[in-house]
């Protein structure tokens, strides 16, 4: 009986698997802030947060690549309402939106804040953050730990910001990462830099001072507005207009309060060099092994394959057959065709060969 | 679809067809992949040269370099032509499957496929009751009325082997596919039927519309027989023919919708007897009907084209 169709055996040809995959996320600084004249930067009318583009995003080649925005604690010191205090509820709002969903509540229902080194139950507190949020066409499933990077320009003058630059990375955090967070594992961000510029009462013995949280899953980085003050010895100007015009001080927690969120996302990406990360995919994945024995297709019902009903490539009878694979079909039991493998040359097949075809899909 | 790399090892580029992807997203159980096939689509087995010199190994040079397109996700536009396994290694003669393009069964021979009339308008403007559709004119309309039919004839097609010889049983097709767009018409017996009810369901209409029945030589109807005596189309040793109308679907009989969307104007006269469709006065859609064998796998497009009279 001919047949055209091998039934798998469902305890042999088919098995399934995980892998990860991992694609390297280089942002340039000059994407995020100078290339596009600022085309690349929506912002929305609630002033809630800033989106990056990485092309002007009236373009549909443009993609966007994260958000950002800021708030701070309803108990920071920078909290009021008086006139100086621009965006004040907004702020706050996005901070417990931010806190509530990466740092969770506390045994009382109140929204945790941040904590600096993930220890929930004593040490400081992050009380003033900036927001990355990485998108998923960047972070994927998640960020791979350890692979975070993140420069930012820290001179003292707004208008030469690389004259000191800041290292923040998640180190370590293949192997010291958190897990109390209700979204996902999450890593300290440790920022670096030279003595110079650095308060070195702020850093551990090997030079390096908690600035922040990165959320793996979430793909969001929480950073400390300290990077940009008391960290230093010279606290920044985030202003464009230093010392004066825009806000009476510079200082990254006077435009914190005194500046609204766009604003401050403005002072932030002007002060961003490069972030770099991996991220992760996870596939799963079945792979059905297409075992062709010896005796099994080696004639062929391509039209070619006959010439007046003889088969083209014999002249005998005693001429053994011949085929050639170029494609894998996968059927229900119904005989629809589910998925399509396409071999990349043709596969010569007849009865002194057989072979074992390997085809994966992933999910 | 570009060419795949074939510089380095081999390579192989799956994907999920839109059927497969509408399947798991229906989250049924539907997606259940249950055997496979090898395929070989783009082989021209014309450029296998039994007399190249050096030997076997140059014979199939122009075969092994031939490139392999990326793979479709189409499900009808993969898979045409499968690999088939017999259990003897000594076959020298397959069979195919043939139009029988003969007497009531014939093409239209001004066209070169099937017609079919879609409506009442169209066939009464070219037929009377005195007289009967021409050879290649379907009713559409209403198939039980016509006399004329589609028929393909399996077998082996060579003049080597005597007509009268037995076909082999393993080279004897007892079960076929016929595939057919589902927007455009459906299968009605190629003999009897009385009216609409008597039309053929289909087994399966996947997310191309395209309607899959399926028949067996045992299973009951007439659409599958052995082919007796001489009329048949195959020259050697014959097998089995598969006999059937197409009946146009409501879409086609009732609306002009899918002849402005997929249609074309006329641009040959239609004649039956005195009677002359001018190429001015009607559209139609072209359309094919794949036969398949499924288990010597020879695969079959019938060219069909869908008639209306213009209002």
């Amino acid at each position: 009986m001919a047949t055209s169709f091998k039934t798998f055996n469902s305890d042999k040809d088919a098995v399934v698997t995980r892998n990860l995959l991992h694609e390297a996320i280089p942002v340039t600084g000059t994407i995020v802030s100078g290339t596009y004249a600022d085309n690349n930067i929506k912002n929305y009318s609630h002033g809630m947060f800033q989106s990056v583009y990485d092309y002007p995003f009236l373009s549909s080649s443009a993609n966007h690549i994260f958000d950002l925005t800021c708030g701070y604690a309803a108990t920071s010191s920078l909290s009021g309402t008086s006139a100086t205090h621009v965006q004040n509820a907004k702020k706050i709002n996005i901070y417990n939106q931010m806190a509530q969903v990466l740092a969770g509540f506390d045994a009382n229902g109140a929204i945790r804040r941040f904590d600096e080194d993930g220890d929930l139950t004593i040490g400081p507190k992050i009380n003033e953050a900036y927001f990355i949020n990485l998108t998923r066409l960047l972070s994927k499933d998640e960020i791979k730990k350890g692979s975070f990077s993140l420069s930012l320009g820290v001179g003292p003058l707004y208008s030469t910001p690389w004259a000191n630059i800041l290292t923040i990375t998640d180190k370590s955090g293949s192997e010291g990462y958190k897990v109390n967070s209700p979204a996902g594992e999450y890593g300290i961000l440790y920022a670096t830099g030279s003595e110079s510029f650095i308060d070195e009462t702020k850093v551990d013995s090997l030079g390096y001072a908690k600035v922040g949280l990165l959320y793996y899953q979430a793909g969001i980085v929480v950073l400390s507005a300290s990077a940009f003050g008391s960290l230093l010895d010279t606290p920044v100007s985030m202003s464009r207009i230093e010392g004066a015009g825009l806000h009476p001080s510079a200082s990254v927690t006077a435009v914190l309060s005194g500046s609204a969120i766009s604003g401050n996302c403005d002072d932030m990406r002007h002060r961003f060099q490069n972030v770099s990360f991996n991220n992760t995919t996870e596939l799963n994945s079945t792979v059905y092994f297409c075992r062709v024995n010896n005796t099994d297709f080696n004639y062929s019902s391509n039209p070619t394959y006959l010439s007046s009903s003889q088969i083209v490539v014999k002249t005998n009878a005693g001429d053994i057959p011949v085929s050639y694979v170029t494609t894998v079909g996968l059927y229900s039991p119904d005989n629809e065709l589910l998925a399509v493998a396409k071999l990349s040359e043709p596969l010569k097949k007849d009865p002194a060969t057989e072979f074992t075809i390997r085809v994966r899909l992933d999910y | 679809m570009g060419f795949l790399d074939n510089s380095g090892d081999i390579i192989l580029d799956a994907v999920l067809t839109d059927l497969g992807r509408k399947r798991l997203a229906e989250g049924n159980g539907r997606f259940s992949v249950a055997k496979f096939a090898l395929g070989d689509d783009e082989i021209d087995y014309g450029l296998y040269d039994k007399n190249a010199t050096g030997g076997t190994p140059y014979y199939d040079i122009s075969i092994l370099q031939t490139p392999v397109l990326e793979a479709f996700t189409n499900n009808m536009s993969s898979m045409k032509s499968r690999l088939m396994t017999y259990s003897e290694t000594d076959l020298l003669y397959l069979p195919v499957i043939k139009i029988n393009n003969d007497g009531e069964s014939a093409l239209n021979a001004s066209i070169g496929t099937y017609v079919v009339l879609v409506d009442e308008t169209t066939v009464n403007y070219l037929k009377n009751s005195n007289t009967e559709l021409v050879a290649g004119l379907l009713n559409g309309n209403e198939p039980q009325k016509g006399v004329k039919y589609i028929q393909t004839d399996q077998g082996l097609d060579t003049t080597a082997l005597p007509s009268n010889t037995v076909i082999p049983p393993n080279l004897l097709e007892s079960q076929y596919f016929i595939q057919i767009d589902n927007r455009l018409g459906f299968l009605y017996p190629g003999t009897g039927g009385t009216n609409a009810e008597s039309a053929y369901t289909a087994t399966t209409i996947d997310d191309d519309s395209i309607a899959s029945y399926v028949f067996t030589k045992t299973g009951g109807d007439s659409v599958i027989t052995e082919i007796n005596g001489a009329d048949s189309a195959i020259q050697g040793p014959a097998g089995t023919k598969v006999t059937f109308k197409i009946a146009a679907s409501l879409s086609l009989r009732t609306s002009t919708y899918l002849f402005t969307q997929l249609g074309t104007p006329g641009n040959v006269d239609i004649v039956c007897g005195s009677n002359t469709l001018t190429a001015a006065s009607y559209r139609f859609i072209d359309s094919t009907v794949r036969v398949s064998g499924i288990s010597t796998g020879y695969t079959l497009d019938i060219p069909v084209r869908f008639v209306k009279k213009n209002p």
